[in-house]
């Protein structure tokens, strides 16, 4: 089956009830189980290179995705669910299914719960809703912040939460999250993808992740703020062959990867007032690992952070805008490997600015047409959206694109 | 950020579409049930975003919303400080992420009094001339 008719068999089965209005819940034992599902598809269109390993030079359609859930409260404390996600965007993803999420959750208090399995993982505003699509205003989230390409990466750990909202009186609320567990990236994700220019075939990429993230709801109506903090362990195995980056013999040999420190801290505000909301993030982004097996070691230094506007003009029509920034410094002991000292350098930096209409046609089926006007393209020694295997002819130091995206969810 | 400047100021002089329903136009209902007769605006916002699953006097309770409507966007907006497109966007992000479900909701004011009316716990909203035999009145202090 091709990848046209795979895209077309994935959105009737998960539009269908959505253009139908159709409400997918029934009854087992008296309790109600509830089904939900969405699809989306994107085209992407840029006028020098390609982008988020699409071929977006020459118009691209292969961005979709697609995922359903099912849930049931067992008790009116004690709920579980399970969420089934594939997607296909450009070179990654590779229509590769995957459990998305799978959850017990018990609710001792409002103030104290525990879920247990496949949590999506709280960090920042929209970590753990990157990839819902008919949430956000936005075609694209600021990549700087939520990279497409490296979604699994932060998506979801395998492990525990603890959870909970605490009233303070007149000063708003609380709401903190803690958990720890595995992270467990795709083989089909940006990072495993950028590494085979280097001649290095990941099988294995995860560890070790624990954070905690805490949240103010101000007594100021609509406006919230908080911080985000992240440590990892990661270690990765593969294959190598070393003629490739080297200049050593045509042969594969074991490859590792492993944690030196690996640290994200985030903080951010929201503020909501009648139609109208800002957004804006900041994350700094510290990783020092080992690579090449132990021989080499890069430190990378990632900074980012957007501003972000939305207004809801009327019940079918909302306008966004964002600036986006990306900075990353990175210091390697691999020979031949340098950055720009200047961070003005296309190769340092990737700055986006974005405005996008988006039409909700129903209450179940939006469409978004985006444009994106990026300013550098961050290097490659890290996951930026922009790949040299992808742009052969070297990369420009500006990008302009269109994206039109539509979704369907119930 | 020029550009960013000037989209802020556009939608700051747009106007914001008028609620034609008052807060005192709406009824607040629960099954008879519920212990408490008056519930704190926090405590009210608290069970119809989820974050809360019982009253102050532990009563249990589970919110139930009009589709649409006057009644619906003028409560939506007044108790719980969202419209109603993102209060829908509020729940999907529970939904979607594994971290609640869907409320019941119901088309009509007879629709809502009659489901609070025969389930335990439930608490909603109706206009304030809609029939409200069968449940109890709840008032927001």
């Amino acid at each position: 089956m091709n990848a046209t008719t795979t895209r077309i068999g994935l959105m009737l089965v998960c539009a269908l009830p959505g253009l139908l209005h159709a409400q997918f819940d029934f009854t087992i034992d008296g309790r109600q189980v509830q089904v939900h599902s969405f699809v989306t598809q994107g085209f992407a269109y840029s006028d020098d290179n390609n982008y988020l390993t699409m071929k977006t030079s020459q118009g691209s359609f292969a961005m979709t995705d697609a995922a359903v859930n099912v849930s049931v409260p067992i008790t009116d404390k004690f709920r579980v669910g399970a969420q089934v996600y594939v997607n296909n965007l450009g070179n990654l993803g590779a229509w590769h299914p995957s459990l998305d999420w799978a959850v017990a959750d018990y609710k001792f208090k409002d103030w104290f719960g525990i879920r247990g399995g496949k949590v999506k993982t709280v960090l920042g505003l929209y970590n753990d809703t990157q990839d819902l699509e008919f949430l956000h205003t936005f075609a694209l989230l600021p990549q700087s912040m939520y990279p497409s390409d490296m979604r699994s990466s932060t998506i979801a750990h395998t492990g525990g939460d603890i959870y909970g909202e605490i009233p303070i009186k007149h000063l708003g609320s609380l709401s903190y999250t803690a958990y720890a567990g595995q992270r467990k990236d795709s083989e089909y994700g940006g990072y495993p993808y950028l590494l085979t220019q280097f001649g290095i075939s990941m099988e294995d990429y995860g560890g070790l992740v624990v954070g905690q993230d805490l949240r103010w709801k101000t007594p100021l109506n609509g406006f919230l703020v908080g911080a985000s903090h992240m440590d990892e362990n990661i270690t990765a195995t593969g294959k190598l062959n070393p003629s490739i980056t080297l200049g050593g013999p045509n042969i594969i040999v074991p490859y590792g990867e492993w944690s030196n420190k690996d640290q994200t801290n985030q903080v951010y505000g929201q503020y909501t007032v009648g139609n109208l909301r800002l957004d804006s993030e900041y994350r700094r982004y510290w990783r020092d690992q080992q690579i090449f097996s132990g021989q080499y070691e890069i430190t990378t230094d990632v900074r980012s952070w957007y501003v972000a506007a939305a207004y809801r003009v009327s019940k079918r029509l909302e306008f966004g805008t964002y600036y986006s920034r990306f900075v990353d410094n990175w210091i390697s002991t691999v020979p031949g490997q340098v950055e720009s000292p200047n961070q003005s350098a296309p190769d340092h930096h990737l700055y986006d600015k974005v405005v996008t209409a988006r039409f909700d046609l129903t209450k179940f089926w939006n469409v978004k047409v985006e444009g994106h006007f990026m300013d550098g393209w961050a290097g490659t020694m890290y996951p930026d959206g922009f790949y040299p295997q992808d742009n052969p002819q070297g990369i420009q130091p500006k990008t302009n694109m269109l994206l039109i995206r539509t979704g369907f969810n119930f | 950020m020029r550009y960013l400047q000037h989209f802020l100021i556009a939608a700051a002089l747009c106007s914001l579409s008028a609620v034609s329903v008052r807060a005192a136009d709406i009824k607040l209902i629960a099954n008879s049930s519920v212990g408490a007769s008056s519930v704190s605006a926090d405590e009210l916002k608290g069970v119809f975003l989820a974050t809360k699953t019982s009253l102050s006097d532990g009563s249990r309770v589970e919110p139930v919303l009009l589709k649409s409507g006057a009644t619906h966007e003028a409560f939506v907006k007044q108790y719980l400080g969202k419209t109603d497109a993102a209060l829908e966007t509020y729940y999907r992000s529970l939904v979607f992420t594994g971290k609640g479900s869907m409320p019941k909701s119901v088309a009509t004011d007879a629709e809502m009094a009659a489901y609070v009316a025969k389930t335990k716990g439930a608490i909603g909203y109706v206009s304030s001339g809609a029939n409200t035999e069968g449940v109890k009145l709840i008032d927001v202090k």
